[in-house]
């Protein structure tokens, strides 16, 4: 999978790139308008993340001229201002998905997964971590053909972190993971906690659990 | 009161003053000009009486009734009369006096313009009265003055219609550009530039006025909206810099606890400076009309999924929740903003409760207008609290949670919605927030 990062902050287009790497993707950096057009017309990207609030232009503007000419690219608007006009106009232009400035990596792993697994027509339908099947149409987990009874929220925390494996999530970004992007202010994660903690319940009946990790003070992680 | 309904009753008012002047004047005048006319016919007549006067005559008036040395002579339906009498000697000699007062003729009664004339002849003094009754002119002046009456209110009634529809006419850019210009105008961009049709040159210069006001106030809009974008771009940028560093800094292995914790409650920090922005800038936009108001909102349905979202903390503290809303109040509003005021709203009630608590909405009609109440069985607030805390950065208790914009925002996005907060709380006894819809909207 080959993705485009056009951010003008070169710190935090490489923060980006840093994290898309090490979960498998090739990725590069384009800054501005002028260098992204370039980029698009010379490659085939598989998916383009764009920021709107360029140096030299608006990211709409890249937007049309990629559905201008390809449909198959994917492509994810990144914005600052969290703007409702700006996430409808964006997605009527043709984008894939939207992500509020400042995203957590861990969210746009997900969103990104979920955008290849539409690009693949649904083909991938399960995720598999340690003999527990994850199945993605129906928000259903079973162990060995035996289904195990989660909630929506314990369902989509398992996917979460599967999905982010080997990596330490954050309660904070479980929280903004799980009830979106709410604007209270909530230092206290003690539901993400309670969630987490019937989840391993659930999960810990039918085997040994171990690589379920608790991070002290910090959040959890599914080691695979 | 309207500037042409003012005008029309100052018109109304000036005409029946001057109806009255002219209705007051007109017998003096009529009198004025009548006597006139009669002195003159009188002086005529008296001129004639002495040019043909001689010895003879004057004995044979006065022979004709020697007892009381006076001729009298009248016509027979006594409009005119004359007399002549003889007087003692006096200085009155050769002069001539007009009076008006009433005579009685032959038993009837009738006011006189009469003329009296002192005369000498050989040696005798006369007085020559000559009489012109004022019964057929005052009829006359009675008619003239009706008729002239009459006539005035029909000019005053046109004139006053005239007038009216004038200044109707010459109001009607000045109702339009209110209309038009003002009254339906909540934003900048919804300003109608076209000129409005008039004559008058000053309703021109308010139109240009007006036109120019809104383009500065259009351009301080936009000033404002492009800052609210720049200031989020600006420093949300920089968060995310520093969120997505830390999120990549926290997976390296090497790092001990210690390092670990810092980072983690520096995302904590980072996260509440994000919220503290983000809401910052909700607030300005809602205040800023950034928002359209056109989706209708059914008020069960948020709430329901509300509560679906914050069932984990209403279990959590063990409070028990009921929602009783008897009413389809339809409302048009924001539906995002509407949901952020219903969560604050909720929130707070979990927020501030005690453990094993209540929770309850419900809605009615409080003197025909729709409310949507709030409550809770929570720590309560004091008379200043309750004013205090829909300010910005203001918190109820320093041991809980949150930078105090929650209910800032439930303020502005009251204010959006034209809805009124009302706050009853009492301590240890609990809060009720009442949303009341004032708009005399009913239920379906």
């Amino acid at each position: 999978m080959k993705i485009l990062i056009v951010e003008d902050n070169p710190e935090l287009a490489f923060e980006v790139k840093e994290y898309l790497t090490s979960s498998g993707y090739i990725c590069k950096i384009s800054k501005n308008c002028e260098e992204t057009l370039e980029e698009i017309n010379s490659n085939d990207y598989d998916i383009v993340l764009l920021d709107l609030g360029l140096p030299d232009g608006s990211g709409f503007d890249i937007l049309k001229e990629i559905r201008k000419t390809d449909s198959k690219t994917a492509v994810i608007i990144i914005t600052a201002q969290g703007e409702l006009e700006d996430r409808i106009n964006g997605l009527q232009l043709g984008a894939d998905d939207y992500l509020t400035k400042p995203f957590a990596l861990t969210e746009l792993g997900a969103r990104l997964f979920a955008i290849i697994r539409r690009m693949h027509g649904f083909t991938v339908n399960q995720l598999d971590v340690h003999g527990f099947s994850l199945k993605l149409q129906d928000y259903k987990v079973s162990y060995d053909e035996i289904p195990i009874n989660l909630t929506k929220k314990e369902f989509d925390i398992f996917q979460y972190l599967v999905l982010n494996k080997n990596r330490v999530i954050t309660r904070l970004q479980l929280t903004e993971h799980i009830w979106g992007d709410i604007l209270e202010v909530n230092s206290d994660s003690n539901f993400i906690d309670v969630h987490v903690r019937n989840l391993r319940k659930k999960l810990d009946k039918h085997t040994k659990i171990d690589w379920f990790e608790t991070v002290r003070n910090v959040g959890y992680r599914i080691n695979v | 009161m309207k500037i042409k309904h003012q005008l029309a009753i100052f018109n109304g008012l000036s005409r029946l003053l001057l109806i009255l002047v002219l209705w007051l004047m007109l017998p003096v005048l009529v009198e004025k000009v009548v006597y006139n006319h009669i002195n003159k016919s009188l002086l005529e007549k008296k001129q004639k009486f002495i040019e043909h006067l001689d010895k003879e005559e004057i004995n044979d008036f006065i022979v004709r009734n020697d007892t009381s040395e006076t001729y009298a002579s009248f016509s027979t339906l006594h409009s005119e009369f004359l007399f002549l009498s003889r007087v003692p000697s006096n200085n009155k000699v050769d002069e001539t006096f007009f009076i008006t007062e009433p005579r009685i003729i032959e038993e009837e009664r009738n006011d006189y313009r009469i003329l009296q004339y002192y005369f000498k002849y050989e040696n005798t003094n006369y007085l020559l009265e000559i009489g012109n009754s004022l019964s057929e002119i005052n009829d006359l002046t009675f008619i003239i003055r009706f008729f002239i009456i009459i006539v005035l209110i029909i000019i005053v009634v046109i004139t006053f219609l005239a007038d009216t529809f004038y200044i109707e006419y010459l109001l009607t850019p000045f109702y339009k550009i209110i209309d038009t210009k003002i009254r339906h105008v909540n934003e900048p961009e919804a300003f109608d530039h076209t000129p409005i049709q008039t004559h008058s040159k000053d309703f021109q210069e308010l139109d240009t006025v007006l036109n120019q006001m809104m383009d500065r106030i259009s351009e301080l809009f936009k000033k404002e909206k492009q800052f609210i974008a720049n200031v989020s771009h600006e420093l949300l940028t920089p968060i995310a810099l520093l969120k997505n560093k830390f999120e990549n800094l926290i997976q390296n292995e090497s790092l001990n606890d210690m390092a670990v914790d810092k980072i983690v409650s520096s995302l904590i920090t980072l996260d509440l400076l994000k919220k503290i922005i983000a809401n910052l800038l909700l607030i300005s936009k809602i205040e800023n009309n950034q928002y359209e108001a056109n989706q209708s909102i059914d008020f069960d349905a948020i709430i329901s999924d509300l509560v679906i979202d914050l069932q984990d903390r209403i279990e959590d503290k063990e409070l028990s929740f009921h929602k009783n809303l008897e009413y389809h109040f339809s409302f048009t509003g924001n539906k995002t903003l509407l949901h952020i005021l219903f969560y604050n709203l909720i929130v707070n009630a979990i927020k501030y409760n005690k453990p094993f608590g209540t929770i309850e909405i419900t809605d009615g009609f409080l003197n025909g207008i729709y409310f949507l109440s709030i409550s809770d069985s929570g720590i309560g607030m004091n008379e200043k609290q309750q004013q205090n805390v829909l300010k910005r950065f203001v918190r109820v208790s320093s041991d809980q949670e949150g930078q105090g914009l929650g209910l800032a925002i439930v303020e502005s996005i009251a204010q959006f919605h034209h809805i009124t907060i009302k706050i009853v709380s009492e301590i240890n006894v609990g809060t009720t927030f009442l949303l009341l819809f004032s708009n005399e909207r009913k239920p379906n």
